[in-house]
């Protein structure tokens, strides 16, 4: 239903201010992936958390979110009639029973944004990357709305929906790949000799600082690694290494496949 | 030569507080290694740019100092003078010449830390005088970011108070510990070096990403940001990576799937290879 350019609701509440501190913000589902994105949202100091109200059908994940400060219910419905912005983040098969449920209660001032695909762990430590598409009704200005509110936890950009697959096999999945990658770095250097703590420590670190430097340089990722080989040195045997090994061709594997997994499962 | 202990300075410069803000800070090199340690000290407010003294034979890596505010010159001997902490940042097989040059200017008040690739705590005593308080030190370049990873040794003179003064400053830059000397050379295979795997990590994810149509643009922001996502989870939780790993593995979800292509594909196996390539090459050129 579309939102009224007279500022005429339709269904049954009236129209709420867009400013974020007076939005009613509202989950459908409370586990990890809810859990992260409204950790960063407060931590952020986006949103009160007297504003949030969160439904699931058990206590064992709303606990954490009373401590937050969060409301809670058992009741999906209610969750839709006391929020603007709807986070849907319940598991892939429950949603359809969920979205007949509550549909009778979603009306044009209704922000509906599902999390069911394309959010990562991530937003929980604030780093994360999202990306969102829009469905036909909803315009520019939701769009902002979200990616001010989400870019707390951080990168938020708007994309074709088609791309939405393409994130899942590139870091929704990508951030296990990153780990797999910071794992075997620390063994490597076990192997030569370092204690395994202190190597998982640096390998940690090295990820990090690569990133940064990545992100705030904007430099393409070839100039980087070119900077770092001094002729005949260290850094270009290591490279040759990852060559044989043909590293970039797994990797481009890993997020084919990925990506054609969550297409398939789309379909489903 | 040491101090006496009633207070009279031996040699011409007498004993400087080990603050860190009235620290004089001198860099013998000015190249890449050195800018990046000096940028993150900078941008920590550790030491102010007019308490750092740097020298490099040509004026070429020389004017983003002086942008930065620090001083610089072409004499290496006036840095050692008016310098208590002092970075030898020189090429490796410029730096014997370099201390053979600054050796009649170095004194107890100094603190010599070397950054030079390759050149050992025993060689860098043996061409200093007796007693210099030396530490070696590997960082890496996102200390620019202040990002970096870096592990120090400290010579037979240098003592408590140098390790924690240079663990102190440095760990504005990035992370900064403490370790024997036999672990430097796997650092440059893990880390020095470990930056550019990860960029070659970076850009395969991207191209990936790009082949199933994604714009490159937006897929290296969000490699870059992937990256680092994950880091920060596994810094800040401190969980092991095989846990973490664990946890974004749905049962039959795309993330197992990629996982398996990344198992066919030995990517732990070529990623150890790297690091005991780099690790070994930097024992090699550490002898010659």
């Amino acid at each position: 239903m579309p939102i009224s350019a007279g500022g005429v609701a339709m269904g049954a509440w009236p129209r709420v201010a867009m400013e974020a501190s007076e939005l009613w913000v509202g989950f459908v589902g409370a586990g990890r992936m809810a859990g992260g994105l409204v950790r960063g949202l407060l931590q952020a100091g986006k949103v009160p958390a007297s504003n949030v109200l969160a439904s699931a059908p058990s206590d064992k994940n709303l606990d954490a979110w009373r401590e937050l400060g969060c409301r809670t219910t058992h009741c999906n419905l209610e969750v839709v009639y006391r929020s603007t912005l709807v986070f849907l983040a319940t598991k892939p098969h429950i949603l359809p029973g969920v979205l007949e449920e509550i549909r009778p209660a979603v009306g044009s001032q209704h922000i509906v944004v599902s999390l069911v695909a394309g959010v990562t762990i991530q937003t929980l430590q604030r780093a994360g990357a999202m990306v969102f598409s829009r469905g036909s009704n909803a315009g520019d200005e939701e769009a902002a709305l979200l990616k001010s509110l989400l870019s707390s936890c951080g990168l938020c950009e708007e994309v074709p929906e088609s791309y939405i697959d393409i994130h899942t096999g590139l870091s929704g999945s990508g951030v296990a790949y990153v780990y797999l990658f910071a794992e075997a770095l620390a063994e490597g250097a076990v192997k030569m000799g370092m204690p395994g703590a202190l190597a998982s420590r640096i390998a940690a670190q090295t990820l990090l600082g690569a990133a940064k430097m990545l992100l705030e340089t904007g430099e393409h990722p070839a100039k980087l690694r070119g900077d770092v080989c001094t002729p005949g040195g260290t850094t270009i045997y290591a490279l040759h290494q990852l060559e044989k090994g043909a590293l970039r061709a797994t990797i481009m594997d890993a997020v084919e496949a990925a990506t054609n997994r969550a297409c398939d499962m789309a379909k489903d």
